[in-house]
Formats: C-alpha cells, sequence, structure tokens
C-alpha cells in the first residue's frame, strides 16, 4: 500500500454527474458522455450537449489513442507533493474519436526530448494514493 | 444610446503603497485607496452612491459604504471573472451605471493581501485540501493548478503554431520592468532587467519563465466614474470612456486553456466593437495598457485585439523597443504593469492609463489622447478605450 504520510495531489471527489466517469477508471476504462442526439463526446460531463444542447446522453467507451497537443513540463513545485515529483508533464490529448476532444492529463515515462506535437499517445491507468485509478497518457510505441 | 460611448468619465484616482505586506486589513487597503480616489475626484463619500467590485475580493460592499461613511447606495455590483477580468470589468458596471442614472458616481475598486497571505490566498501556490471537486477533479490530480502551468500549455502551442519563442515573451517583461524602474513606487523600482536575464530566468511551467509571470502584491487601488455632465465640475481633468465592452464565448469552457487555434477569442468578441463604438482606428491609440499577468498572454491580446494578426504577435512585438517609452511609438503599460509595478489584478494599469491622459503620467507620452486597456485574457475578459478630452 502506499505511504499514507508523503504528500500527494488531491485525488478527485466524485459528484453528481461525474460518478460514472470515475467508476470506469477504476475498471480501467476511459468512458465519456457521448450526446444521444448529435453522437459528440464531451470530456468533462455536462448537463446538456455542449454542441447541440440535447438532453440525452451514454457513457460510451473511447480507445484512449490520441495526439499531443500541446504539453508543459511543471519544474516549479507550488504544492507539497510537486517537490518530489517536478520535472513533470501536464499533456493535454486530442483523442482520436473526435476532431477537437480535448483532455488534460499527465504523460508519464517519457524522456522530455522525445515529446513532440502529434506525437501518438496512449492512456494508461495510475493509483492515486487515495485509491482512484486516474487516467495518464504514455507515448505510443510505434 | 446603443452603447457606453462618451456616456461616462473617470474623475478620481487612488492606490496605496504596493508591497510584499502591507501590515494592515484588506478593508483598510480598500478604504485608503478609495479615499484617495475621491480625495483626488474632489468627492465626500456622501457623494458617492454606487461601488462595483471584483468578485474576488474579499471586501463586503456594505462593509465599505459604512466604513467609509456612505449614506446610500444606489448601485452594486461584482464582475465575474474578476479576477482578471475586473479592471476593466469594474469600470464598465460603474459607467453602466452611472450612464443609466442608476447611480451619480460609482468607485471601482481592488484591494487584497495576496502576497502576504493575510487574507487573499497566493495565486502562485497550490491548495493543499486533500480532494478536488468540480472542474478541479480534471486538474488537481494531474498537478495542475495553478495560472502559470495552464499558460505554459497555451504558449508551448502558440510557439508551435506561430514560431513564437521565449524573447518574445522576453522582450514584454523588459518593457514593463523599465518602466517600473522609471516609477518609484513599483515594486520592482532599482531592480533592473536584461533580455539576458530573462532568459536566465528559472523554468516555472515550460516554456513560462518566472520573469514572465507577474509580481504576487498587497495593496489598494480605485477608481471613481461618473457622468460627463457631473464630470465637468470635479476637480481633475475628465478622462472620457470612449468605449468599452465585456466578452466571453463558446470556447471559453470553463477557461482551462487558452484556445489558441481558433481565430475568436474572449478578446475578439470586444475588438468587433470597441473601437468601432469610439470612432477611431488602432493607430490612434497613443498608449497600451495590456492586461500583464503573463507575458504569452500579453502577445496574444494584441493580435486578439487587432494591434497586428494572428500568428504576427512575435514580429510586432520584436524586441519591444516600440513599447518603450520614451522612444517607442507605442507605449505600453508606462508604470510597470502587473509584471513589474505591483499586482493589482490590473486596476493599477487603469489608473496609469488615467494619469497618461490627465498627463501627469512619469512616463508621460506627449498629447496622449487615447489609450487602450485591457482586463486579462483567457478567461471572459474586459478592455475600454479611454480619451483624453471629449
Amino acid at each position: 500500500m502506499s505511504n499514507h504520510n508523503a504528500p500527494a495531489f488531491p485525488y478527485p471527489i466524485p459528484e453528481y454527474g461525474t460518478e460514472p466517469y470515475w467508476a470506469a477508471c477504476n475498471e480501467e476504462r476511459l468512458v465519456m458522455q457521448r450526446c444521444a442526439s448529435c453522437g459528440q463526446f464531451r470530456w468533462q460531463p455536462a448537463p446538456i450537449c455542449i454542441h447541440c444542447q440535447a438532453d440525452g446522453f451514454t457513457w460510451s467507451p473511447l480507445s484512449g489513442r490520441g495526439r499531443i497537443y500541446t504539453w508543459t513540463v511543471v519544474t516549479h513545485p507550488i504544492h507539497p507533493a510537486a517537490v518530489a515529483k517536478v520535472p513533470y508533464v501536464v499533456v493535454e490529448v486530442e483523442l482520436e474519436e473526435q476532431a477537437g476532444l480535448r483532455m488534460l492529463s499527465n504523460l508519464v515515462d517519457a524522456n522530455l526530448a522525445d515529446i513532440v506535437f502529434d506525437a501518438p499517445v496512449i492512456v494508461g491507468f495510475d493509483r492515486h494514493p487515495a485509491g482512484q485509478l486516474l487516467p495518464i497518457f504514455r507515448l505510443a510505441r510505434p | 444610446m446603443d452603447s457606453i460611448h462618451d456616456q461616462a468619465c473617470i474623475v478620481g484616482i487612488g492606490h496605496t503603497e504596493y508591497s510584499r505586506d502591507s501590515g494592515r486589513s484588506e478593508l483598510k487597503l480598500a478604504c485608503e485607496a478609495i479615499s484617495a480616489a475621491l480625495a483626488d475626484a474632489g468627492l465626500t463619500p456622501a457623494d458617492v452612491d454606487g461601488i462595483a467590485k471584483y468578485t474576488m475580493d474579499n471586501n463586503d460592499v456594505v462593509d465599505i459604504a459604512r466604513a467609509l461613511g456612505i449614506p446610500q447606495l444606489r448601485f452594486f455590483g461584482e464582475v465575474a471573472y474578476g479576477g482578471g477580468g475586473g479592471p476593466v470589468g469594474t469600470v464598465m458596471l460603474a459607467a453602466m451605471a452611472v450612464a443609466t442614472g442608476q447611480a451619480k458616481a460609482v468607485i471601482a475598486f481592488r484591494a487584497m493581501n495576496e502576497r502576504s497571505c493575510r487574507g487573499t490566498p497566493r495565486f502562485g501556490q497550490a491548495g493543499t485540501a486533500p480532494g478536488a471537486s468540480g472542474l478541479h477533479s480534471y486538474l488537481g490530480p494531474y498537478g495542475l493548478f495553478s495560472p502559470a502551468q495552464m499558460v505554459g500549455l497555451a504558449a508551448r502551442r502558440h510557439m508551435h503554431l506561430y514560431g513564437t519563442e521565449s524573447q518574445h515573451f522576453g522582450a514584454i517583461a523588459v518593457t514593463c520592468r523599465h518602466h517600473a524602474n522609471l516609477n518609484p513606487n513599483a515594486m520592482m523600482y532599482g531592480r533592473p532587467m536584461t533580455l539576458e536575464d530573462h532568459q536566465n530566468s528559472r523554468m516555472i511551467s515550460d516554456p513560462v519563465r518566472l520573469l514572465d509571470c507577474c509580481l504576487e502584491t498587497d495593496g489598494g487601488a480605485a477608481i471613481i466614474v461618473t457622468t460627463r455632465e457631473r464630470a465637468r465640475d470635479m476637480c481633475q481633468r475628465p478622462v472620457h470612456i470612449a468605449a468599452g465592452g465585456l466578452g466571453a464565448g463558446a470556447w471559453n469552457h470553463r477557461s482551462i486553456v487558452k484556445d489558441v487555434d481558433s481565430p475568436a477569442s474572449e478578446s475578439t468578441v470586444i475588438a468587433q466593437r470597441i473601437f468601432k463604438d469610439a470612432g477611431i482606428t488602432h493607430d490612434d491609440i497613443d498608449a497600451l495598457y495590456i492586461y500583464d499577468h503573463f507575458t504569452p498572454l500579453v502577445l496574444m491580446a494584441l493580435e486578439d485585439y487587432g494591434f497586428c494578426k494572428r500568428g504576427e504577435g512575435k514580429d510586432f512585438v520584436g524586441d519591444g523597443s516600440r513599447f518603450r517609452w520614451p522612444h517607442g511609438g507605442l507605449p505600453l503599460n508606462t508604470s510597470g504593469g502587473n509584471l513589474s509595478e505591483g499586482y493589482m489584478h490590473g486596476m493599477q494599469n487603469t489608473i496609469e492609463a488615467v494619469r497618461q491622459l490627465r498627463g501627469t503620467a512619469r512616463c508621460q507620452v506627449k498629447d496622449a489622447r487615447h489609450a487602450f486597456v485591457s482586463s486579462g485574457n483567457a478567461v471572459p475578459t474586459s478592455a475600454m478605450i479611454l480619451r483624453s478630452d471629449a
């Protein structure tokens, strides 16, 4: 088990509307709300479709494959848990299912020199010390 | 009336010293700044009947009215995203209140102990709650907390799309520091900076370096707005609000990372109207007050407000010499800005724009007639054009 004395980044608190996202992560599945009317995905849960305003949606699986849209290498720790983690990479990934469907995460196990725009990445799941599995990304091997 | 054009004037400005530890309460800072602005205008608390505040300001409107002895309030409002959206947004609320006759004279202010962390938390530090909810439940677990980190993501993308380089960001930082070194009230007075200093400053969230980031500051700043008619009877030469507006769009969904691929932005919404409303072009602007939370966002604001085209910010900024008083043709943030004067969430830039148009700035642009003032971009924002005479 993890060392509960070590500082950790905050864990996500599942809330009304977000529980299925985090529950699926705990089963190592990346799912998002997909509009029942226009079929568009949205990363963060929303009360109605942000594209067509329709009500209905399904929680739909994604392949977890995408490309690097942008990234930043955090080198200045501003959280107690960051002290041991810097440098770490925050990445914005554009997912393959839909143009403009982007999510923020960490890029892990990458040499900084290997990170380039549009590099293919694939989702993985890392366990937060509090137990929740978090979707993270790795560079996809060709 | 189909716009705010020439309906209201700024007649008073006031501020405290800007420091790392004010040694007094945020309410005291607000009252000192507002009292100074009232005195500057030649008004008493009984002459004002409205207060416009930043949402993030901890001071309560009625606490301020009680402390200052304002007998009655007929208008009070807060600007959302103030925060960075406040330095023009509060002035716009005030202008709309007086233009519609809802109030006679309105205070716009910002006061905080943000650097000493007595009241307001430091914006450059993360909270340490064990769990994150709402939007932050999707960011905090990844160590994504601060505006600097989010700007790092957008700046990296801008560099990729348009060939912008760190030295262009540095040229903006050096410009603001140059002006701060001509302003004894600036926190960075007496601390000159070169482009080499900028390039050698430590990385915060690549490509954002330490010297790309604004200061953190304790202090207070205030402005008094009234109608054009009433302004004629005040102590100071009135500064006219020639045009102004607020802006946001669908691309601001929850303000995570500025979408530099989109041709539209929160700022382009405003740019579409304010030059037309003011009846001028970009070439008529004599001094620029671009909200400088982070240098990459200043460059992007110049593009979005149409001072240059999207992607041409690097060439427009160049080595920054065009922005530096006294030789540059378009002086930028002439008191040092958020980057080097003090971080009053931009209100210090609005105050300096007023000084510039009164003809009382230290870095005075000869015969300055029009100033452009913006709030912070990358969130829903606001901007205005001020004019020295009607």
